[in-house]
């Protein structure tokens, strides 16, 4: 934080908004004091809270990279009161931000390994960060795939991306819709399914997932299946936050308060945790 | 009361009761699911709680309930509201005399602790401790709806144990409410201001009242819409009691468990006496006491006959 | 000498001369409750009975506001302004009248809101100015378990002045310098012999305290019991799942934060919150990991004797001051749920 007073957001200006689906837009914002913008540094994964005064905080991860700094980005699915407020901003309206917060994806330790993505719905956002960060970063990691999925064709956030995405020759990538659907030219199945038939080698390699609860479990579910071992299973999660900073007392697992302690932990690290997700 | 419920346990899921807490003046909830726990049960004067409060969240249980004159009552209005099905509920009634108002106690005996036994030998509450035993005159002592119970006995029953006792005669001198109103509004305000101030907004007024059904959905944490504000002020506190206070009109059956729940001893029984004082008038009813009366606030009349129209 | 003794008659004198510098928070009967109030001169105390509340509401309390914001239209209908204005709080205060069990809660606050990696600006504000008289406990009520849980009726850990109640008055001694100073302003006389009766009085009662709970005992069998629902339901049956437990506990921290006001202006808020209400954990997809009552009274014992101990050497958040225990209307007794936890087998399931 650059402020002595974790409770207190920063005022930033939304520079930019992207309609990614009908529930899910995008805010690229800059913080108003250009000394904290340059300054700001965070790593993949990490996490901000987003203030709309009057209506309330809520926390998103960062799914810019941090090797990109014109702006934090976040990509929010309208589910609730702020959320749905936040979607009503346009660019040039302010907001408070406080960021970063939370722990950050091993990057060290993933350096040299092949990285297979997974990503359900929003649950994309995180992934986003990582494989954009290591895309910059692109010699110091092996072989990249990102399998990436949403119920319908509409669903599928940041075209941008995976257009680019899809151009390049040094990642994989695979896309899946729930339900078969006219003009889908890609993979239809639920994601684990699709998982097991692309036959990952777990030697080496390093699977990071992210989506609605669901997904996850059953996708852990199949990477076990395919050989992974639980040290080589990276998720984040989401629980309700208030205070992001280990205090307020609602997001612990145990002992472990997902603001601080998470949101990113290997499946190693969560099964030693007392099972309330 | 322990045979007819040892009897009955084998085709109930469990049976509501009370036993003894951490000391004689205290008694807690007891869910009875063995016969051995039969054992445990007691009835007497330290039987506070209205246990009625737990059976909407039992729905779909077979449960007996021990219930007192105004425990019955809850339990019959909530039948009466369809909130719960008469088929799942065992009742399980007695004559109750009274009961302790630890608030009023310690008022007239001092703080009271390690309380080895508490008794009641007609009109005398008797209290030994290690400091030796007191004892006070039961209407001192009482809670405040014991003093003029017009429903001792349950009012419905499945199995009824003990004698069914008189109802108390309307009390002679001015009740509580009648006391209150007397003030001016000034004097009324300025006494909610200080007594609402102390309000830690923990609720247990609300969960403890066995009609307030709304639960884990209560429009007081509502953030969409918000009747009232999260600060901790004598006005945001009283607009919830009276919020509160409009749920119950018409429903509330007079158990004064908001009021005994309050660890901060505010006298919530009296902003629903005042409520329930002016729907019995409108409607010549108490609520729980007839489970097939029509609801007065959802049934329509043309005409009221109590409520004087405009021209 | 530090130690004089006080009588009860000129305490009242000793407040008016310590709140001529410093807001007195002392004890005082509303109703059947009693309650921390600032000190006035012609105040009534409440020398005797335990405070309903715990001392916590003086450095924590029930609210406060953590900013306020404003969001003025613009005409040339561009952006809204919007600023927000940090409202960190003055306070030099004096705790009158806390109990070790409350000054040991005030120990959890200190390591949950200060500690090298986060620092509560809020908290810290206020509790780096505010001093603690406290009364050793001659008499705990058969509610209390301090001694179960590291602490004791005469523990004088984190007060500035104890006070030992003997007779018609009060031994007091320095703990602190800035008790030291405090004492200097009160009307005693030297202790003398009375500081030995005094404090065998304190100890006696310590020796009268029941028997330890096996605190290491209770953390190796939660693990074991976590997901036997039938045994948390059974331990959270008669819980009415109200917040009156965590509000009125020393060491229960929890909070909410909302925005209060319209949308050109309010103020955000930081309330207590607790982890018995539905609302603590629902998500606003609907999701509720800790959705059953049962699940909610697990955390919270969880809380207490095993999460808090994992990541503070082994130190139980829970103080033994039973506050919980009096005040709940269901008369829940979070001993015997330990209990029920130190004794949980497993061998049978």
């Amino acid at each position: 934080m650059t402020t002595n007073n974790p409770l207190m957001p920063l005022m930033a200006t939304i520079v930019e908004t992207v309609r990614e689906t009908a529930n899910i837009k995008t805010f690229r914002v800059r913080l108003d004091d250009e000394a904290a913008m340059r300054d700001f540094t965070f790593l993949p994964g990490q996490v901000g809270q987003l203030s709309l005064f009057g209506v309330g905080e809520s926390t998103f991860v960062i799914n810019s990279s941090p090797t990109r700094m014109d702006y934090l980005q976040f990509s929010i699915l309208k589910t609730g009161e702020v959320t749905a407020a936040l979607h009503r901003l346009k660019t040039g309206d302010r907001i408070g931000v406080r960021a970063p917060l939370g722990n950050w994806f091993p990057v060290e330790l993933l350096k040299g390994k092949d990285i297979l993505f997974v990503g359900g719905g929003i649950g994309m956002a995180p992934l986003r960060t990582l494989l954009i960060y290591m895309l910059d970063n692109r010699n110091d990691f092996g072989k990249i795939t990102l399998l990436y999925g949403g119920r319908s064709p509409g669903d599928m956030a940041f075209q941008e991306d995976l257009k680019e995405w899809a151009a390049r020759q040094d990642m994989d990538m695979v896309l899946t819709i729930d339900n078969p659907a006219d003009g889908w030219a890609h993979e239809v199945g639920l994601i684990p399914n699709v998982l097991k038939e692309m036959k990952p080698t777990p030697e080496n390699c390093i699977a990071v997932t992210c989506g609605p609860p669901i997904m996850i479990k059953f996708t852990v579910m199949a990477l076990q299946e395919l050989g992974f071992p639980d040290e080589s299973i990276i998720t984040t999660l989401e629980r309700r936050m208030k205070c992001g900073v280990g205090l307020c007392g609602r997001c612990n697992i145990g002992g472990k308060y997902v603001c601080v302690d998470g949101p990113v932990f290997s499946w190693a690290e969560l099964k030693d945790l007392p099972q309330e997700l | 009361m322990k045979q007819s419920i040892r009897e009955a346990l084998p085709g109930l899921d469990l049976v509501l009761g009370w036993e003894q807490g951490w000391d004689a003046l205290h008694a807690t909830p007891l869910f009875i699911r063995k016969a051995e726990d039969v054992d445990r049960l007691i009835l007497g004067p330290t039987c506070v709680q209205s246990l009625a409060v737990q059976l909407p969240s039992l729905k779909g249980k077979k449960v007996g309930i021990v219930v007192k004159g105004c425990d019955s009552r809850a339990v019959v209005q909530l039948l009466r509201e369809r909130l719960l099905d008469r088929a799942e509920i065992i009742l399980f009634g007695f004559g109750c005399d009274g009961v302790v108002s630890l608030k009023r106690l310690t008022k007239v005996l001092g703080d009271l602790d390690s309380v080895t036994s508490v008794k009641k030998t007609d009109d005398r509450l008797v209290v030994e401790s290690p400091d030796g035993r007191r004892e006070a005159a039961f209407d001192d002592v009482c809670a405040p709806k014991c003093l003029d119970c017009a429903w001792p006995n349950a009012v419905e029953s499945d199995h009824f144990a003990g004698p069914r006792l008189e109802p108390r005669p309307p009390a002679e001198s001015k009740t509580a409410l009648e006391r209150f109103e007397e003030k001016s509004l000034d004097e009324r305000f300025a006494f909610w201001k200080r007594e609402m101030e102390r309000c830690i907004r923990c609720y247990a007024c609300r969960n403890a009242c066995p009609m307030c059904v709304c639960r884990d959905k209560c429009l007081a944490v509502s953030r969409n819409s918000k009747f009232v504000s999260q600060e901790a002020n004598p006005s945001e506190s009283f607009m919830f009691q009276l919020i509160h206070v409009m749920h119950l009109a018409g429903r509330c059956v007079s158990c004064g468990e908001c009021e005994r729940a309050c660890p901060m001893d505010i006298p919530l029984g009296l902003l629903r006496a005042q409520s329930t004082a002016v729907t019995e008038e409108l409607f010549h009813e108490q609520a729980g006491t007839d489970p097939e009366a029509p609801l007065p606030l959802l049934t329509f009349k043309t005409d009221e006959e109590t409520i004087e129209e405009r021209d | 000498m530090d130690t004089i003794f006080i009588q009860r008659t000129d305490i009242g004198r000793w407040l008016d001369r310590l709140a001529e510098e410093r807001t007195v928070f002392a004890p005082t009967r509303r109703d059947g409750a009693v309650v921390y109030r600032p000190y006035r001169t012609g105040f009534v105390l409440e020398l005797d009975a335990m405070p309903t509340t715990s001392p916590k509401e003086i450095v924590f309390p029930q609210n406060e506001t953590l900013l306020t914001y404003s969001r003025a239209g613009n005409a040339s209908g561009g952006a809204p302004k919007v600023e927000a204005r940090e409202t960190l709080p003055e306070q030099k205060a004096v705790i009158f009248g806390a109990r070790p069990c409350g000054v040991n809660g005030l120990g959890v606050f200190d390591q949950v809101f200060d500690n090298d990696k986060t620092r509560d600006a809020y908290y810290t504000a206020r509790r780096k100015d505010t001093r603690i008289i406290t009364f050793a406990c001659d008499r705990p009520r058969s509610t209390c378990f301090c001694t179960n849980v590291g602490g004791g009726p005469g523990d004088a850990a984190g007060s500035d002045v104890m006070l030992y109640p003997l007779g018609d008055g009060f031994v007091a001694e320095a703990v602190t310098t800035g008790g030291k100073a405090m004492l200097s302003l009160a009307t005693g006389a030297p202790a003398g012999d009375r500081e030995v009766a005094a404090k065998a009085l304190v100890e006696t009662a310590r020796e009268a305290m029941p028997e330890p709970l096996e605190l290491a005992r209770i953390r190796e069998n939660f693990d074991k019991c976590f997901n036997d629902m039938e045994f948390w339901e059974e331990q959270s049956g008669k819980c009415l799942s109200c917040g009156a437990c965590a509000y009125l506990c020393p060491s229960c921290h929890c909070f909410n934060i909302t925005d209060e006001g319209t949308e050109s202006e309010g103020k955000r808020l930081r309330s207590w919150d607790n982890c018995m209400s539905y609302t603590f954990t629902a998500e606003a997809s609907g999701h509720n990991p800790r959705a059953a009552k049962a699940m909610r009274l697990r955390n919270r014992v969880g809380h207490k004797f095993v999460y808090f101990p994992e990541t503070h050497e082994g130190e139980v958040a829970c103080r033994g001051c039973g506050r919980c225990i009096v005040s709940c209307p269901s008369s829940v007794d979070i001993r015997q749920i330990a209990k029920a936890i130190q004794e949980y087998c497993d061998d049978d399931k």
